[in-house]
């Protein structure tokens, strides 16, 4: 029963962080169009444009901060597994607890200080301090979001490593990280 | 208040716990620093958070990671990279490692593309790798030749720490990329050297290839041979396009996006699954990367503020050496603070304080630049701690661990560090270029 | 120490300037007995240029010497406190304006508005231009591609050039390649200390901004911990910084030029009194619409229209 709920409440945060992880790689394209496209409107058209640095930035911010969750989903944040693969899957589950709770520790911070800087920036009306000068907010709510979203998939990783340290079993299938990778095509 | 000593002693025993229980780096040294910095300083600590996010996403220069990532998963995906490889093979397929040394050329340009090392050795890692691994090359190997080529890019110029330590030190960017070029050349001609000698020694490392049933027709080589230079054009139209003053080394990431991407239409090769894949894999090692990157920075600067750097400077100036030891030294404090920090903050912080008592001693300063450069190099490939170990293990396919990037660096560390002596010793290997051109 | 202040300044480790920031920071030790003990910490060393005015805003720094160009988004009345191009050079002229004429307290509040306490600002040397081709009439701007953030980019803009954002770091490379036509440098020292001369020859004599106004910023919670005695003293302190900038700063601004006269630095010939016109007139234009950008710009720009009727 307790199970049945955990189980769903982890397959529903992979299902969203999932969605959000696949999203935000359609801005790859956009991000190398506009500054394939300042480098075109300055060398031939001889007119660098006001918006491309900005955009191009607030693009690379998005990617990097709200691809997070996804990574922490399919297990790419890079470690150093030297000990880590050497010990039996339980202590590895024990392992990974102690890690989450450090990073859930930090991301609950980012996400509380991008929800701050966000009250400021409308408070303010913070902008970037460039000529184009667009605003700020939308990027500390998108932190709040990624941050907040990092957490979740976070939780759920706890939940399957604990259930896993108590149980010895798997609580959700590996069907969940298995990335499409077909490396020809 | 806790001293910087001690402090750092705790910082440092923090790491090596978090990384001993496999956590992921990024996130580990963020938590390390907030839960460190919630007891040595309070919640005060908390608000280092946003001014370092806006620090790290919004770096025009970190744009560079992002955009040659892109490039790279296209040009794999599409089999740009390997028409490139397969060329090569075509002419020197015969001798062993033949592979791993054009590996190592088609580094080196890369590295003439890019400025910083988290650019160059995911670009090479993308390219380079997976064809190595699929001809039977040892991994260890292949890695450690994507590991040594692609952190050529900040020694071949352009390059950011050098524009950044010859700011701080008032010296010429010019002089110090010039001065820059025969310590390349060393490098790359060692790394070459060592993979044939030890393809020679292990046959095991590099098999030969196969010799096809069927001798390739007239045809088919003219086809590889077609693909191959077009690849290459590429390189070249990217590093032309630096050259000639159409995009800084940034923004011509985005020139090899649209490159690769024309290049893949012209290969009949091009389907939006492929744009998208690459998009996806590219976004994920973005994020993975630029984490990193945050959760380090966020990790340095909470250490900074509390002074480490006042305690480098203080540390350097009751030395009692001879000059050449007090370079020495230098050079060992660079290494070990590798452990801990990154590129960028170790040219921050010890150009300024270790130049000028260089200088005092008589030494040149774009000597001690380039000596820098050289061991910034090793200092992010020496385990535990480095942001190029991290990079290639995100671009490492699933089965590699980090022990085995871990090992996979040796051979080529000794080699850097052979070139850093070198240098060292005969600092006519850094200056007489520069000399000879500019007087 | 009763407090431990860390002072962050928009200068990397290594610059001229440092030490000046040193001074700064030892006269309020030695004036205040050691009650306060101040860290300077220079650019990049936990906090970047840009970040100086949020971390002296949060705490995270208690007091900071920003440089407002790279805060126009946090807080505009910055950019027309640091000197908008085309304003005077003159050191008097400027400490009037400022004390007398009322610019004092409206910035006061400006940056009051946001948790900060305003000290005794500071001139620094003039903002110029470097460019690639020796610009022989003001017409040679046109076309140009010139490396210039903000307020200056829309100065060059009104004058015909193409305002390029470029990273400083890449800023030699691209003077270089030819990817931009010239730069502008926070001051001379900028240029001197990023080798753009090796790239780029020619200086353009007239300055875009005659002179530079610089804050010194405190933590108001910080601040407001110190007795009224320490409060005088760090005023103090700040006071005898801003005579130091000034005669120091002078006396770097002509080194530097004569270091890059010695690579090489050539200056554009002197421009005409048709040219000197239009260069004022391009400055002029910006002022109404930096008075839009909020209340307290619109009130500094209030006291400099009085002054010119
Ligand atoms: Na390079
Ligand atoms: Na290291």
């Amino acid at each position: 029963m307790i199970e049945t709920a955990i189980r769903r409440y982890c397959l529903t945060i992979h299902a969203l962080v999932a969605f959000v992880g696949k999203s935000i790689s359609y801005l790859m394209p956009v991000l190398a169009f506009v500054v394939a496209f300042e480098v075109f409107s300055r060398y031939f058209l001889n007119q660098p444009t006001i918006w491309a640095y900005d955009l191009s930035l607030f693009i690379f911010g998005y990617i990097a901060a709200l691809g997070g969750a996804y990574a922490q989903q399919q297990r790419a944040h890079i470690n150093v597994d030297i000990l880590y693969n050497k010990v039996s899957p339980r202590m590895r589950s024990l392992f990974n607890i102690i890690s989450f709770c450090l990073a859930i520790f930090f991301v609950a911070i980012i996400c509380k200080m991008s929800i701050g800087k966000f009250e400021e920036a409308l408070e303010f009306n913070y902008r970037r301090q460039s000529e184009w000068a667009p605003h700020m907010h939308h990027y500390w709510v998108m932190m709040a979001v990624a941050s907040f979203m990092l957490g979740l998939q976070l939780s759920s990783d706890l939940l399957e490593e604990g259930f896993h340290l108590l149980t010895g079993k798997q609580l959700l299938p590996d069907s969940v990280r298995n990335i499409e990778e077909t490396p020809h095509d | 208040m806790i001293s910087i000593e001690l402090l750092t002693g705790v910082l440092l025993l923090c790491i090596l716990v978090t990384f001993a229980l496999g956590a992921p780096v990024g996130l580990g040294l963020g938590g390390i620093a907030m839960a460190v910095g919630y007891i040595t300083w309070g919640d005060g600590l908390f608000n280092v958070i946003p001014t370092t996010l806006e620090a790290t996403h919004f770096s025009f220069i970190l744009l560079a990671i992002p955009l040659y990532i892109y490039m790279g998963q296209l040009l794999t995906r599409s089999g740009i990279g390997d028409a490139m490889f397969n060329a090569s093979q075509m002419l020197i397929g015969r001798v062993r490692g033949s592979l791993a040394i054009s590996v190592i050329i088609v580094c080196s340009m890369i590295g003439a593309m890019v400025g910083i090392i988290g650019a160059g050795i995911m670009t090479s890692g993308s390219i380079a790798l997976r064809p190595m691994l699929e001809r039977g090359y040892n991994k260890r190997l292949a890695l450690g030749v994507i590991m040594a080529g692609g952190g050529l890019g900040i020694l071949i110029p352009p390059s950011i720490p050098m524009i950044m330590f010859a700011s701080a030190t008032q010296n010429s960017v010019g002089r110090m990329f010039i001065a820059a070029l025969v310590p390349a050349l060393i490098t790359i001609v060692l790394l070459i050297t060592y993979v044939v000698i030890a393809c020679k020694l292990d046959h095991s490392k590099a098999p030969l290839d196969k010799v096809p049933d069927v001798a390739p027709t007239l045809k088919e080589k003219w086809f590889t041979a077609r693909d191959g230079l077009l690849s290459l054009l590429l390189i070249v139209a990217v590093l032309g396009s630096i050259i000639m003053g159409v995009a800084t080394p940034t923004e011509s990431g985005a020139i090899g996006v649209v490159g690769a991407i024309c290049l893949a239409v012209l290969f009949k090769r091009f389907k939006p699954r492929m744009v998208r894949n690459a998009g996806m894999q590219a976004a994920l090692l973005v994020s993975v990367a630029m984490w990193i990157i945050f959760g380090a920075t966020v990790f340095s600067n909470f250490h900074l503020l509390m002074g480490v750097q006042n305690m480098v400077a203080s540390f350097t100036q009751d030395l009692g050496l001879s000059p050449m030891m007090v370079i020495i030294m230098f050079q060992l404090i660079m290494l070990l603070l590798g452990f801990i920090i990154d590129e960028f903050i170790i040219v921050l912080m010890c150009a300024p304080i270790f130049t000028p008592i260089a200088v005092s001693l008589g030494f040149d300063p774009i000597w001690f630049g380039i000596l820098m450069i050289l061991n910034i190099e090793i200092a992010v490939q020496t385990p535990p701690y480095g942001f190029a170990l991290f990079y290639l293990k995100g671009i490492a396919p699933p089965g590699i661990t980090m022990l085995d990037i871990y090992k996979s660096v040796t051979p080529f560390v000794l080699i850097k560090l052979l070139v850093l002596i070198i240098c060292m010793c005969f600092p006519d290997m850094v200056m007489w270029l520069p000399n000879k051109i500019m007087g | 120490a009763d407090h431990n202040w860390r002072f962050a300044n928009l200068y990397s480790r290594g610059s001229a300037f440092g030490e000046v920031y040193e001074s700064l920071a030892k006269n309020i030790e030695t004036m205040s007995n050691g009650r306060i003990k101040v860290q300077v910490l220079y650019s990049g060393e936990g906090v970047g240029t840009t970040g100086i005015l949020g971390a002296v805003k949060s705490g995270l720094i208690t007091m900071g010497a920003p440089f407002q160009s790279m805060h126009a988004g946090e807080l505009p009345a910055g950019i027309v406190e640091i000197g908008l191009p085309g304003g005077t050079d003159d050191a008097t002229e400027l400490t009037t304006l400022f004390q007398e004429k009322g610019w004092a307290p409206i910035l006061k509040e400006a940056y009051g508005s946001q948790g900060l306490v305003w000290l005794d600002p500071y001139i620094q040397p003039a903002v110029y231009v470097l460019t690639k081709k020796p610009i022989k009439s003001i017409e040679d701007f046109k076309g140009l591609k010139i490396r210039a953030p903000g307020a200056y980019g829309k100065f060059l803009r009104n004058l015909g050039a193409s305002p390029v954002s470029l990273a400083w770091g890449e800023i030699y490379t691209s003077l270089s390649t030819g990817v931009i036509d010239g730069s502008i440098g926070s001051n001379m020292i900028d240029h001197r200390d990023g080798n753009h001369v090796e790239v780029a020859k020619y200086m353009y004599p007239l300055p875009l901004a005659g002179a530079q106004v610089l804050p010194i910023i405190v933590n108001r919670n910080a601040w407001s911990k110190l007795s009224p005695d320490l409060q005088a003293i760090v005023s103090a302190a700040t006071t005898v910084h801003a005579r130091e900038q000034l005669t120091k700063s002078k006396l770097w601004e002509s080194q530097a030029v004569a270091e890059m006269e010695a690579k090489g630095l050539q200056w554009s010939p002197a421009p005409s009194d048709a040219d000197k016109a239009a260069w004022q007139s391009a400055g002029a234009g910006l002022w109404d619409e930096y008075a839009k950008s909020d209340k307290y710009s619109a009130e500094l720009i209030e006291v400099l229209r009085k002054e010119a009727n």
